[in-house]
């Protein structure tokens, strides 16, 4: 879409809202993605810290 | 202890499945594919039978033969017994076998497993400890490797102390348990690992029909992590149901020509319920199946056959519980059969065309039934437990046994899920679409990342972010044309027949998305004609957000944060 007249922000970008409130569910642990979720999570990674190493 | 500090390298795993009915192992073989072991029987679906003659134990399809002549001292139809409560279990799958008994606080068979004269009282415990120490031996004669470890599948509604009584056994048979897994989680892994599979967001129903009960569950899949969001359960539902049908058609068959019940003499039924359970599964293959039993009652042998379409004639009432515990779970997920991306057929059971043909009617097309009469490339359902187990077994198996308790305990119920979808939105003059990246459940943290063209002529683009839901447009079919029909047509009779049929037209019901709330804005400036733009969407656990957004190829990226709400 093209950029509506008048519009500007900071760096061009705004943050209007937030995401609403998550549900808490049980993951299955299983899975290479599980398995590799579980190690950024012990190890407080993020992804692109994760893809790194 | 010493043992297994001082090397988990010497660890050597197997996947298990272990059902009422049946049991599989399986490895991954030298390719990495995962493989289900044949017995020295050659079985690959292994009954869970144990049977005893004169202190002799036989397990398997050699066990289930002594169902007739042996029946008080073989043992069946035992997994949901272990861990259980006498008054809590259901004995009747073992109306023909050994008869549970209450013994202290759990489950015991009486039955002669020596040479001596009196029946021994052997524990549910014991006994699935005898028969897990069987397959373990069968796959170690197989591999040529003491196997020394193993995942094995449950279903998601055994409890704590059912899981922890199943662990005991399995180490007094001495193999040590690296996980428990959920039978349908473990039938989504079995086709997500294959080769071609392509890892996506979808929403998958595993319909798990086995021997003497049948589960549904649906799952949903976010970036290759699975999260259960419901399931249902059916006890008396399975292939002995359909295993009935068979056997009191010609039951019936044969009371016509020599008046006597077959069933009931517990030597006639016995035979009956073997024989009548080959034919029931030579009917998901043939079209046509025999059924032949020397000495069925009286003496007198009996032989008959019966056709598929009459055996799906008289089964139609049991198939539609089958469909009914699909579309009950999907009710329960609070999902649509529009939601659902596959459907998974797990269990012998599944090998009925029917049962697939029946949900292929539930479904819309772009619905994917896996099961081997709707789809070329389907698993055999009968394996997929087995090859999940085995996969994951393969995954863990180097890990150290801390490593892995770690990773399964407090990561997984700590996990938010998102409650609505995250993508962007499109306005092209009046109409609005919305594109998710992120759909609902998916775990966090998450990223992801997608591309979209940019406006034909370029130049500056606005990407908004936003919240989307998805709900269900009930399109009912316009009634205008018909009347107009007869007006043009003379022949009123033959017009008036034809809008009658046309009336009867079902109403179209489609997904459309609708935004919710708008998280983000940003612009992209200056991009060429017929270019991309890359958006980046990042969810922390805690919701906050980083999106990142350029022109594919370009340089400069425009990068922002959306704060967490405040709780």
């Amino acid at each position: 879409p093209s950029l509506p007249a008048g519009w500007s922000a900071e760096k061009d970008f705004k943050a209007v809202g937030t995401v609403s409130a998550p549900t808490q569910r049980n993951l299955e642990p299983v899975g290479p993605h599980f398995l590799a979720h579980a190690r950024r999570k012990r190890h407080h990674r993020t992804f692109s810290e994760d893809e790194r190493i | 202890m010493s043992s297994e500090t001082n090397g988990t390298a010497e660890r050597f795993a197997i996947g298990i499945s272990f059902g009422n009915s049946s049991s599989s192992i399986a490895r991954l073989n030298a390719e990495g594919k995962a493989e289900v072991i044949a017995n020295e029987e050659g079985d690959r679906q292994i009954p869970s039978v144990l049977s005893y003659i004169d202190g002799e134990e036989y397990h398997g399809t050699q066990a289930k033969a002594q169902l007739i002549r042996n029946s008080k001292n073989t043992v069946a139809y035992f997994r949901d017994y272990l861990g259980k409560d006498f008054k809590s279990i259901d004995p009747t799958p073992c109306h023909n076998s050994a008869h549970p008994q209450q013994s202290d606080s759990t489950v015991a068979f009486s039955i002669n497993d020596t040479t001596a004269e009196t029946p021994n009282t052997v524990t549910v415990s014991e006994i699935t400890t005898r028969h897990l120490r069987r397959l373990k031996q069968s796959a170690s004669d197989f591999l040529g490797k003491q196997v020394t470890a193993a995942v094995i599948t449950v279903p998601t509604d055994f409890k704590d102390a059912q899981r922890e009584a199943l662990i005991a056994s399995a180490n007094a048979a001495g193999l040590e348990v690296l996980q428990l897994i959920h039978e349908p989680v473990a039938a989504v892994l079995a086709y997500d690992a294959r080769p071609e599979a392509v890892v996506t967001d979808k929403l998958v129903v595993v319909a798990d029909l086995g021997g003497t009960r049948s589960d549904a569950a649906v799952v949903a899949c976010r970036g290759g992590m699975y999260t259960i969001l419901a399931t249902a359960h059916d006890y008396e539902l399975g292939g002995a149901t359909l295993d009935k049908i068979v056997i009191d058609h010609f039951a019936k068959e044969f009371m016509k020509k020599h008046k006597t019940d077959p069933r009931e003499n517990a030597r006639g039924l016995a035979k009956l319920k073997l024989e009548g359970e080959a034919t029931r599964k030579a009917l998901s293959l043939g079209t046509n199946a025999t059924l032949s039993i020397e000495s069925l009652a009286d003496g007198i042998d009996y032989g008959s056959t019966v056709n598929r379409t009459r055996y799906e004639l008289l089964s139609g009432k049991v198939f539609a519980q089958f469909t009914g515990l699909i579309d009950q779970v999907v009710k329960k997920a609070g999902l649509d059969v529009l939601d659902i991306d596959e459907v998974i057929f797990a269990g012998g059971t599944s090998h009925t065309p029917k049962i697939a043909q029946l949900a292929r009617n539930i479904f819309p097309e772009t619905t994917k039934i896996l099961a081997p009469s709707t789809f070329v490339g389907a698993i055999n359902p009968s394996e997929l437990a087995p090859r999940g187990a085995a996969i994951q077994a393969s995954l863990i198996q180097e890990f150290e046994k801390e490593d892995i308790e770690q990773s399964i305990h407090p990561m997984v119920t700590a996990t938010p899920h998102l409650q609505n979808a995250i993508g962007v939105e499109f306005t092209s003059g009046e109409t609005v679409d919305f594109k998710s990246l992120l759909n609902a459940e998916t775990a966090l943290p998450a990223r992801r990342l997608a591309q979209f063209p940019a406006p034909k002529e370029g130049g500056d683009v606005f990407i908004r972010v936003c919240e989307g839901v998805r709900e269900i447009k009930v399109t009912k079919p316009e009634p205008k044309p018909k009347e107009e029909k007869p007006a043009k047509d003379d022949d009123e009779d033959d017009s008036d027949f034809d809008s009658d049929e046309d009336e009867e037209e079902e109403e179209t019901r489609e997904i459309v998305w609708k935004t919710e709330k708008p998280i983000a804005e940003l612009a992209v400036k200056g991009v060429k004609a017929g270019s991309k733009v890359e958006l980046m969407i990042h969810v922390n656990a805690d919701l906050g957000l980083q999106i990142t957004a350029k022109e594919v190829g370009g340089q400069s990226a425009v990068r922002g944060a959306v704060e967490a709400p405040k709780a």
